[in-house]
């Protein structure tokens, strides 16, 4: 496959609605499925004479996702008005940082996808420009000749989160907003559910010839809410510009709206039109100092970055890429699976199996459909309710390790855990699951199975130095002890009596 | 005895009410006859619901009757002005575009005077969004000042200022963005009190601009006007410029003989009427002939304040007042068929001309190309003046002027001016630019009309600026003359 | 200093409609005062601004909800309504 002569030059501005119980400037309440205007009080209305305060865990989730992302915390931070009409915008200004946002820099590490699903792609660092803590607007709806607005959104906390002009393709964007919600929800920062409206996007594309230094024009697309938009939004955009370019005309940096039905993007308006926002320093909210003992404190909520965990799972306690993968995309799911192989450090691969396959599998089953904005396989699992403890799987291995139950027993016994929450070793003594591990009954039933013309084949193999053919003999062994034999014993065994 | 219950200061009022020699529902009466007399005459009130005015003073009757008085403030009339939000009464701001809205919250300085068992009585004219010095740019009705009709009485809190003079109410609660509460009561003969930034909440306060905006006390005594502050002086944490518990310890009084004032270097050459001057030097007189020390102080660039305030103070205002669309509440236009098309005439209908001079300058001095020449500009030099303040209130105790150049004009006379009228606030404006504490007290006449002198002083030195001036109130009881209606 | 403004422009920014006489009228006093302003341009003034006011985080607001207005005191001083929205003249750009 040729490369492209075209590179494809993206930066994104990303817009997430924080996990708080107000507003970011108004103590009313917020919340998805409220009745319109219900969520409304005199500062959110922009009633004269009302003012805004700012709401302190709306900052310490910012300061705390700078941390995530190893931003700078400035000293200081203060907000600005960006000025325009609108009629979802109740002051007609919008409390936003300009000049002196929240955080600085910071970075994203992404993973493109591999060239299979068990294979992991290449990973690549995103820098962040920064990140500020402004306002949502209200909601409008149209019917008819009129349009209807609810107010329930306005002044909902949003954290504008601002790439540099990193990303070169759309899979790289849907890889960093995917890294990106991970970052965001297992810091506990945001939801992120796009369904709800809580992660939009506006996707900055320009282009240029391959070995180009100067960026190209750009164009910004406006309110994306899905990555499935946005990846299809920068391809059509990236698409468009290259057309243009190669028949002879100039790209005009303008601003795109997307229509996701029709998968096509349209002008919203040109650089002529470009808003005068006229900002300055908001008189009604003083300068913010932010103590460094508040970025001391903050640092220790932060959770281990996700693609850390997983080398530390594929490097110190040698699972596999795919079962890592699954198990960093959770937080609470690798929590518990950490936990779990604290309880057993001796084998945390064969732990990691059993969260990354059974347990997630049967927590699914048990909860509703997926997510279905959650576009990584990522399954919504609820472990609060989970009835097996980490220290109960941990349980389980061990004994099946020690030869005590049988790999297939294990299965068995894991079942009867997820829906009562026994031990396992409580399991096994009530259904008496017990591995046969009677040397001398054992023996007696290796020697008849040798005995039996129909191995004879399997056993002159074995003998001419095929190891893998004792494996045919181990099958009518287990069949007759009815699964209950140790394996490793009649592994010991079988090779005694066979010299 | 009765007749003259309009002439009663708070303090004396208060001192009956504790006495029993008079009862609130009894004042409320009397204030309201000469209400229902002389209001049409001198235009000071916009709202008043008599019927809600004696259910508070009821109530304060039964309250005393009870030995569950709140505060000495308890049963005393005050009027606010109309962009001050009290819940349930018309929020007007004296502009069309409010006419007809209902403020559905409290401010917080009304919860404070309902909390000390204060009578919320009326709504005051004013000009439209507090933009003016003569009351003449309210959309609603023309107030007069009580000392001669044909004059205005000031402005933006001209209701005030003249319902105070024209004895409606002991006490008035006024706004100051560039001097509106200390070039009224100038113009009216009463004493007028802008505090210092943060001292007291701006939540419910209409916004005209906000980093110079303060609610202010207004009286026809010093000894009233500090009562009214002492109610309205608290923290709230609805207003994040609002100073908390820990930074409002008033600096204390100093003894008139102690006293150091500064005299800006040249300040009664210019531009200053020659009998404001004389009046200006009497009091300068008076204090040295207490032991005070009188020294000229240098403010540099005091003629840097006038633009810096109007480039400051029309960019937020540009800003404060783009709320009023027609969407959510007050005017809109039935012309319209886009959002676009309503927003724009329901604004042009909705304001008078000066909101629109104002925000159209605002607009200007932020917009792009221009921000850096005017409205960054102007922060620096509002910078300059600050420092220059603080740093002569080192030297000094306070800066005393005249409150204002000349005394009030006639009716219509200057409105057409508006570079003019900009003029009448040179005085005040800086302590707005500053956050500085500042007074105007009622000091002589020119002709039949009173003026006043002005007194600066550092943050929070509000108790010495009413300290020095109640001296000077002692021997000059102007108070006690009433104006002639 | 830059002097010249474009009045339909600002106009427009501030949506306001003006008529022939005002744009006169405001454009004349307008330059008037940004005349008076020049002094301002030949100050010599410090390089920049002082930080107004400062607080710390003590100063912010907990994160615990308050009362809301209700839906009918928000409609009932809205010039137009329906079902608890405000409703205005169809909005056609859709984008914020
Ligand atoms: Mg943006
Ligand atoms: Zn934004």
């Amino acid at each position: 496959m040729s490369e492209s002569p075209w590179e494809i030059v993206i930066g994104l501005e990303v817009h997430v609605q924080l996990r708080t119980r107000t507003k970011v400037f108004a103590s009313a309440p917020w919340g998805f499925g409220e009745e319109p205007n219900e969520q409304v009080d005199p500062v959110v209305l922009g009633l004269p004479g009302t003012l805004p305060v700012v709401n302190r865990v709306a900052v310490e989730q910012a300061i705390l996702f700078g941390l995530v992302v190893e931003a700078t915390i400035p000293e200081r931070c203060a907000w600005d008005r960006k000025n325009y009409f609108y009629p979802d915008n109740p002051k007609n200004y919008q409390l936003t940082q300009k000049d002196f946002p929240v955080t600085l820099g910071g970075q994203v590490e992404i993973e493109l996808p591999g060239p299979s699903r068990n294979v992991m792609g290449e990973h690549k660092m995103i820098r962040l420009h920064h990140a500020h803590l402004e306002e949502d607007v209200g909601k409008l709806s149209h019917s008819g000749s009129g349009s209807l607005v609810d107010y329930n959104r306005a002044g909902v906390p949003l954290l504008e989160i601002v790439t540099e002009p990193d990303l070169r393709s759309a899979a790289e964007a849907a890889a960093f907003l995917n890294a990106l919600v991970t970052m965001l929800t297992q810091a506990g920062v945001a939801d992120c559910d796009m369904e709800k409206g809580q992660l939009r996007c506006d996707a900055n594309v320009s282009v240029r010839r391959r070995g180009d230094t100067q960026l190209g024009t750009r164009t910004e697309t406006k309110n994306l809410n899905s990555i499935s938009g946005v990846r299809d939004c920068i391809q059509y955009e990236a698409a468009r510009q290259i057309r243009e370019l190669e028949e002879g005309r100039k790209i005009t940096q303008e601003t795109r709206g997307w229509n996701a039905v029709n998968a096509r993007g349209y002008v919203l308006r040109d650089k002529e039109d470009a808003h005068d926002y006229r900002y300055f320093p908001d008189p009604d909210i003083p300068t913010l100092k932010i103590a460094r003992a508040t970025v001391e404190r903050l640092q220790k909520l932060v959770p281990e970055r996700p693609f850390h965990r997983q080398r530390r799972y594929m490097e110190k306690l040698g699972l596999p890429y795919t079962v890592t993968s699954v198990l960093i995309a959770d937080k609470a799911l690798a929590d518990w699976f950490e936990a779990a192989a604290a309880a057993y450090p001796q084998n945390p691969s064969g732990i990691a199996n059993w969260v990354a396959n059974d347990l997630l599998r049967d927590l699914s089953a048990a909860t509703s459909a997926p997510d279905a904005f959650s576009e990584p396989s990522v399954a919504k699992v609820s472990l609060v309710d989970c009835r097996i403890k980490p220290a109960q799987l941990a349980g389980l291995v061990k004994i099946t390790d020690e030869g005590v139950i049988s790999k297939q027993q294990a299965k068995e016994v894991f079942a009867e855990m997820f829906r009562t929450g026994q031990d396992a070793g409580e399991i096994v003594n009530a259904k008496g699951l017990r591995q046969n591990s009677d040397a001398g009954e054992l023996e007696k039933i290796i020697q008849e199975v040798i005995a039996d013309p129909a191995v004879a084949k399997s056993i002159a193999e074995y003998r001419a130095g095929n190891e893998k053919a004792i494996n045919a003999l181990k099958g009518p062994i287990m069949k007759r002890t009815q699964g209950k034999a140790n394996p490793a014993m009649i592994d010991q065994l079988l090779r005694k009596h066979l010299g | 005895m009765s007749d003259a219950l309009h002439l009663l200061s708070a303090t004396e009022i208060a001192q009956r009410l504790h006495a029993g020699t008079l009862t609130s529902r009894a004042l409320v009466e009397a204030l309201l006859i000469r209400y229902r007399n002389l209001n049409s005459k001198v235009g000071a009130f916009t709202y008043l619901s008599e019927s809600d005015v004696i259910a508070q003073a009821e109530a304060s009757d039964e309250r005393r009757k009870q030995g569950k008085t709140l505060s000495s403030l308890d049963g005393i009339p005050v009027a606010i002005k109309d962009n001050i939000a009290v819940k349930g009464q018309p929020l007007t701001c004296s502009s069309k575009m409010l006419a007809k809205l209902i403020s559905p919250y409290d401010a917080h300085v009304i919860e404070a005077l309902r909390a000390a068992g204060a009578i919320i009585y009326g709504r005051l004219n004013m000009d439209e969004f507090a933009m003016g010095s003569s009351t003449e740019n309210s959309a609603l009705q023309k107030t007069y000042n009580p000392w001669d009709l044909a004059r205005i009485p000031g402005g933006s809190s001209g209701g005030s200022a003249a319902a105070l003079a024209a004895g409606f109410v002991p006490l008035a609660l006024g706004s100051d963005t560039g001097g509106s509460i200390r070039q009224p009561a100038s113009h009216c003969g009463v004493v007028g009190l802008k505090p210092t930034y943060g001292l007291i909440s701006r939540y419910g306060l209409v916004a005209f601009a906000s980093s110079l905006d303060q609610i202010g006390p207004m009286a026809r005594s010093i000894d009233d006007c500090e009562l009214l502050l002492n109610a309205l002086a608290s923290p709230d944490a609805r207003d994040m410029t609002c100073f908390d518990q820990g930074q409002r310890t008033l600096l204390p009084p100093v003894a008139v003989n102690q006293l150091r004032i500064g005299i800006p270097r040249g300040i009664l050459d210019k531009g200053v009427g020659q009998e404001v001057a004389a009046a200006t030097r009497a009091a300068i007189d008076f204090y040295r002939a207490q032991g005070a020390t009188i020294v000229e102080v240098d403010l540099p660039s005091s003629d840097l304040a006038v633009p810096t305030y109007y480039v400051v103070a029309t960019a937020e205002a540009s800003s404060n007042l783009a709320r009023y669309d027609g969407v959510r509440y007050g005017h809109r236009s039935s012309q319209a068929t886009t959002p676009v098309e309503m927003m724009t005439l329901s604004r042009s209908e909705g304001f008078g001309p000066e909101v629109k001079r104002r925000i159209l300058l605002g607009t200007f001095v932020l917009s792009a190309g221009y921000a850096d020449a005017y409205y960054v500009r102007a922060l620096r030099a509002r910078s300059k003046i600050l420092s220059e303040h603080l740093a002569a209130l080192e030297k000094v105790d306070m800066i005393l002027t005249p409150t204002v150049p000349t005394p009030a004009f006639k009716a219509g006379e200057k409105i057409s001016d508006p570079l003019q009228l900009y003029l009448e606030d040179i005085f005040t404006i800086p302590a707005n630019l500053a956050g500085l504490p500042a007074l105007s007290v009622p000091c002589g006449k020119s002709q039949h009309l009173p003026v006043g002198f002005h007194l600066v002083g550092a943050p929070l030195s509000e108790k010495k600026l009413l300290a020095a001036s109640r001296v000077f109130e002692a021997s000059h009881p102007y108070r006690h003359q009433q104006a002639p209606l | 200093m830059a002097k010249g403004f474009d009045i339909d422009h600002l106009a427009k920014l501030a949506r306001l409609q003006l008529s022939a006489e005002e744009k006169a009228l405001y454009s004349n006093q307008l330059s008037q005062v940004l005349t008076y302003f020049e002094t301002l341009a030949r100050a010599d003034l410090p390089p920049a601004a002082n930080v107004a006011q400062v607080i710390e985080e003590s100063a912010l607001r907990a994160d615990i909800p308050g009362q809301s207005l209700g839906v009918e005191a928000v409609t009932k001083i809205a010039p137009a309504s329906r079902d608890g929205q405000i409703s205005v003249p169809r909005v056609v750009d859709d984008e914020s």
